[in-house]
């Protein structure tokens, strides 16, 4: 595939394919969205990179999944999110280490160490074949011949909601702002009596049930299999670094982005080689890569 | 405040070796000396945020040695840090009320929220105190910290901690970095303030000028250990404190 034969292949395209693509590419991107957004909380709250965030979005789609055949899909998915969250604050205790004496970067090992052993479990609990569970909805919205599933809408909205959520909560609650004063200067949030860890936990707790969130909406239009979290982690570091792990509303752009390429690369991907699947990933990130290049001219503002 | 053979370690290193120092309630008093005398180590030790190899800490006779910066702030004893250490990117008025949210902290967020929502009202009366001692703050409440001048910070940095209700203040390097004629209104904002609201200061400063002017006590602290101790007057007088510290100021800085 050359890059002349790409272009010319996405000029021939109609643009309802176009469309098509950009409604699949904006809700899996919602999801990287989150996942990246994760990351950004967990890193300026602790300045730890938490590549287990992928196992907190793998397994709340998972926990979904198990308790969907006994109770309301809604109810499964609320429980998922919740209990996802609780681990996640467990998970940052253990993650911390011990005060003073572990380094980020011994952080950031124990996160991968981690996220293999949860996705062991995985492979005991639920197996190794992929699983789904059925949407809202089994129609879907024609939209000027566009097929939207409503499952992609709830994505797009939830995440939305979500980010302005979390935006709100670190702006005006005086516990979102305990958490921006640890990522701020965290010597002085000790100083002002703050218990540093315990609002680590609170970061780590809501990073993990948002992640939750995004793979609990998307596994009915997509699957959850035992071993995404690499490919889940990996795009939502992505989204991350595109907002200088930062910017919570760069992150959220990133994550669209990554997710409008992929489906980019897979539509019009397929007319070039029939292999395009394997390089969604890579063109994607190529295309991050690029844009993070163009972004660092500016500077970040942490947000 | 108490303290009785203090020693802090760094490993292997010895930053404060052996310490006694006292202060009464209402009372200015500086702890001087040179770069790495270990000032900052000892006051960090003092609040809880390094634990003291050896020695003890006492607030009004209770052994708070080795407690959290938050039980220490509870006891009314709160730190104004080196170099200031505002929240840069959370408008004053956040900065100003994290510090009474802090004091609210015991072990975990859920509680010291409640507890912090249901003294709102006592929490307002403190932050317009706050706002009344100084003022400027008041029109700066709310633009970023991280965008004032320095000793635009430096306030917010006090009016912070005096929101954790404090009845000693621990103040690390209040003249670092600032002009003198800032240095000089703070200053005279520190000698009202313990004028009127009967707030003790412990003052670590290089500029022993300003720490004489402002404290009635002091301590000089060289290579870990006190060196000298007396009133500012007497200390003044004194030709080794002359030499070092006034004469030739910051020599051995």
């Amino acid at each position: 595939m050359t890059l002349p034969q790409l272009v010319l292949a996405v000029a021939e395209a109609d643009v309802r394919t176009l469309l098509q693509t950009l409604v699949v590419g904006l809700s899996t991107g919602s999801a990287f969205a989150l996942v990246g957004i994760s990351f950004v909380l967990i890193f300026r709250t602790t300045g730890i990179i938490n590549f287990a965030q992928g196992a907190f979005a793998v397994m709340g789609g998972l926990f979904t999944v198990g308790l969907v055949d006994d109770l309301p899909t809604w109810l499964a998915a609320t429980i998922a999110v919740v209990v996802v969250g609780l681990i996640g604050a467990v998970f940052g205790f253990i993650a911390m280490g011990f005060r003073g004496r572990t380094t980020s970067l011994a952080s950031l090992i124990i996160t991968l160490g981690i996220a293999l052993l949860v996705s062991s479990l995985e492979l005991l609990a639920f197996g190794d074949r992929p699983h789904n569970y059925p949407g809202i909805s089994e129609s879907s919205w024609t939209v000027w011949d566009v097929v939207i599933n409503p499952q992609y809408a709830l994505v797009a909205g939830v995440t939305i909601l979500a980010a302005l959520l979390l935006t709100l909560l670190l702006r005006k609650t005086i516990v979102g702002n305990a958490l921006v004063a640890c990522a701020d200067q965290v010597r002085a949030a000790e100083l002002v009596g703050i218990n540093v860890r315990s609002v680590t936990m609170i970061a780590f707790a809501v990073s993990a049930a948002l992640s939750a969130l995004g793979w609990v909406l998307l596994t009915p239009v997509t699957s959850v299999n035992y071993d995404s979290d690499v490919a889940i982690a990996v795009n939502g570091f992505a989204a991350a670094a595109f907002g200088g792990l930062v910017s919570i509303r760069l992150a959220y752009l990133g994550g669209l982005l990554l997710g409008i390429a992929e489906q980019l690369v897979v539509v019009y991907g397929d007319r070039v080689t029939d292999q395009a699947r394997q390089y969604e990933l890579a063109a994607a990130l190529i295309v991050i890569l690029l844009l993070i290049g163009w972004r660092s001219r500016h500077e970040v503002e942490p947000a | 405040m108490e303290v009785d053979d203090l020693v802090v370690q760094y490993g292997p290193a010895v930053a404060v070796d052996g310490v006694s120092l006292e202060l009464a309630a209402g009372e200015r008093v500086a702890l001087i000396g040179p770069n790495g005398a270990g000032k900052s180590s000892l006051l960090n030790a003092l609040c809880g945020l390094v634990k003291p190899a050896a020695g003890s800490v006492r607030i009004d006779g209770r052994n708070v040695t080795g407690q959290s910066p938050g039980a220490i702030v509870r006891l009314g004893v709160t730190q104004v840090p080196e170099g200031r250490q505002v929240f840069p990117t959370l408008p004053v008025e956040a900065n100003l009320l994290l510090g009474a949210y802090g004091r609210d902290f015991r072990r975990e967020p859920v509680s010291a929220t409640i507890r912090y929502v249901r003294r709102r009202g006592q929490i307002q009366q403190r932050l317009d105190r706050v706002y009344t001692l100084l003022p400027a703050l008041r029109e700066l409440r709310n633009r970023p910290a991280g965008q004032t001048s320095g000793g635009e910070q430096q306030m917010v940095a006090i009016g912070r901690a005096l929101m954790a209700e404090p009845r000693l203040l621990a103040i690390d390097e209040l003249s670092l970095g600032l002009a003198p004629v800032v240095v000089q209104a703070l200053s005279e904002f520190l000698l009202k303030l313990n004028a009127d609201e009967g707030v003790a200061i412990l003052l670590v400063e290089q500029n022993a000028l300003l720490a004489f002017e402002l404290c009635e006590r002091a301590y000089v602290l060289e290579a870990g250990r006190i060196a000298l101790e007396g009133t500012s007057a007497e200390l003044g007088e004194n030709e080794r404190v002359h030499a070092a510290y006034l004469g030739g100021l910051e020599v051995e800085a």
